[in-house]
């Protein structure tokens, strides 16, 4: 891949849910480089959450071609995601669930240790720091059912981060998180890309947004209506002049 | 193989069969518990139990045929819910009543034949009938059940985590899944002439239970399962063989006892009530 290729490429991209009678995506085209903090706003409903997934290659595309970290989205999906942080909107744990919060960050190395292989020391060290990077040292060792919401997010941001990823998925990463959490992780956010990861986020909490110039996507009904940069202070009002604005979740 | 432990050959038999069959049961059993997939493990051994029915009815290897059924209702959940648009868990519920029906159906001709005492095995098993081979294919099956979760060890426990999650991190989850499944499949066949198709689910469920009762970690339930379910299972054919009382009922019995037992001593319980 050349350094001026975009890391993420969609082109005439169509994703529908199996048995749906229409695409829940239509007609996405779209580049995003390396280092770019883009916010996707737009209604319930709008295809957000599946456009995350269709670039992780969770959700099958039906027509178009989507490049991502320099892979074929269609034909190499699982090489993709091992690339590609993404942190899923809906989670519950029973708080019976045998895990610790160690456990799960290393988990998020599983996919690039290899089959039938044990994470390496390294690996390990790479869990150590994510845990560090979120300030969730002092929950390491418990199970990860028992936590609050926003431990269990940060705990599952770290998890994305031990595999050091090129390009990080948040489909609404604050959602569960209060006022001194969502300024550190944006903090951390805004040093991610400085370090050169891409980050696309859904979110409807547009304060606190990192110091420079974001981009901005608005989608309405499966296709991308707006597509612009901003600074920080004015991506509320250019979502909300875009009609994508929703109450603060 | 336990010959040199036990002389009496048809101990040594059975008391081999029923530490196999535990063994790798209870290993499949943390997967399923923890998956949550009990329904499935249960509709598998039910086809695996018409499977064996048809199977002696057409007088062909009542194994083999308990291997298939039990491997198709397997790989049929997925198909069959995205074909008929029903969610898989009425998918699971029509198949277990069609192998019921069928199981029941060839049994019940069976006995209008009489051929019924060789069927009735089926339902609640038969320690004493086993040839060498189905203790050497247990035993096979023990061992593969192990080596299957040493290997996927980290693959398996992304899955036990959270699917989606494993998916997204780059895992090949439909593989492994469909493997798991595979394993369940043999394993519950194989398992099905010695426990019995109407309490083989007592030994995939029960032991990783009272495992659930004692281990915070999931490494630990793959061992305490396990050690558990040994323990009960050659104690139970022991004293079945020894008092002239049916193994396999008299093992799911003593199952049931440990595990309402490790629920009053539990720890966990113990927390639960500190914290009320």
């Amino acid at each position: 891949m050349q350094a001026e290729d975009p890391v993420i490429r969609l082109d005439n991209v169509y994703t529908a849910y199996e048995g749906a009678d229409r695409p829940t995506l239509a007609d996405i085209t779209m580049s995003v480089h390396r280092g770019e903090f883009v916010i996707i706003g737009g209604p319930n409903g709008a295809g957000k959450t599946t456009l995350l997934e269709t670039v992780n290659g969770m959700l099958t595309i039906t027509h178009g071609t989507a490049r991502v970290c320099g892979h074929d989205v269609r034909t190499n999906a699982v090489r993709v995601r091992r690339r590609v942080g993404y942190m899923l909107q809906n989670f519950s744990f029973d708080p019976l669930t045998p895990f610790t919060v160690d456990e799960v960050v290393l988990m998020g190395c599983y996919g690039t240790v290899g089959l039938f292989r044990r994470p390496k020391e390294e690996d390990v060290a790479a869990a150590r720091k994510a845990i560090r990077l979120l300030g969730i040292e002092d929950i390491a060792d418990r199970p990860i059912g028992q936590l609050s919401g926003g431990q269990q997010q940060k705990a599952l941001l770290a998890q994305n981060l031990a595999r050091n990823p090129e390009v990080l998925l948040l489909d609404e990463p604050f959602s569960n998180l209060d006022m001194f959490a969502r300024e550190s992780i944006n903090a951390l956010l805004a040093d991610l890309t400085a370090a050169g990861v891409t980050i696309l986020i859904v979110s409807h909490a547009f304060d606190d947004l990192p110091d420079h110039t974001v981009r901005v996507m608005v989608m309405h009904d499966g296709k991308i209506t707006l597509d612009r940069r901003c600074a920080p202070d004015q991506v509320e009002a250019t979502v909300r002049g875009a009609g994508g604005a929703q109450p603060h979740a | 193989m336990l010959e040199f432990l036990i002389p009496n050959v048809v101990v040594c038999h059975a008391v081999e069969a029923m530490l196999f069959a535990s063994v790798a049961c209870a290993i499949l059993g943390v997967i399923i518990t923890q998956i949550q997939i009990s329904s499935i493990g249960f509709t598998m051994a039910h086809a695996a139990f018409a499977g064996a029915a048809i199977g002696m009815f057409l007088s062909v290897n009542s194994t083999l045929t308990a291997i298939l059924a039990s491997v198709c209702v397997a790989f049929l959940i997925g198909p069959l819910s995205d074909r008929a648009r029903i969610s898989p868990d009425t998918a699971l519920g029509l198949l277990f009543g069609i192998s019921m029906a069928l199981a029941i159906f060839f049994i019940a001709y069976m006995q209008t034949l009489g051929r019924g005492f060789s069927a009735m095995g089926l339902l609640f098993g038969d320690v004493i009938s086993l040839y060498r081979e189905e203790i050497y294919l247990l035993a096979i099956i023990c061992v593969a059940a192990i080596v299957m979760v040493v290997l996927l060890y980290k693959e398996i426990t992304s899955i036990i985590f959270h699917r989606r999650i494993a998916e997204s991190l780059g895992i090949r989850v439909q593989p492994v899944y469909y493997t798991m499944l595979f394993v369940i499949a043999l394993t519950v066949s194989l398992a099905l002439p010695i426990i019995g198709g109407l309490l083989l689910y007592v030994w995939l469920v029960t032991p990783a239970a009272i495992a659930l009762q004692f281990c915070n970690r999931l490494s630990s339930m793959f061992i305490v399962a396990p050690i558990v379910a040994a323990i009960v299972s050659v104690s139970g054919a022991f004293a079945g063989l020894e008092y002239a009382l049916p193994v396999a009922p008299l093992t799911a019995v003593a199952f049931s006892l440990v595990f309402i037992v490790s629920v009053l001593v539990s720890p966990r319980r113990r927390i639960a009530k500190q914290k009320g």
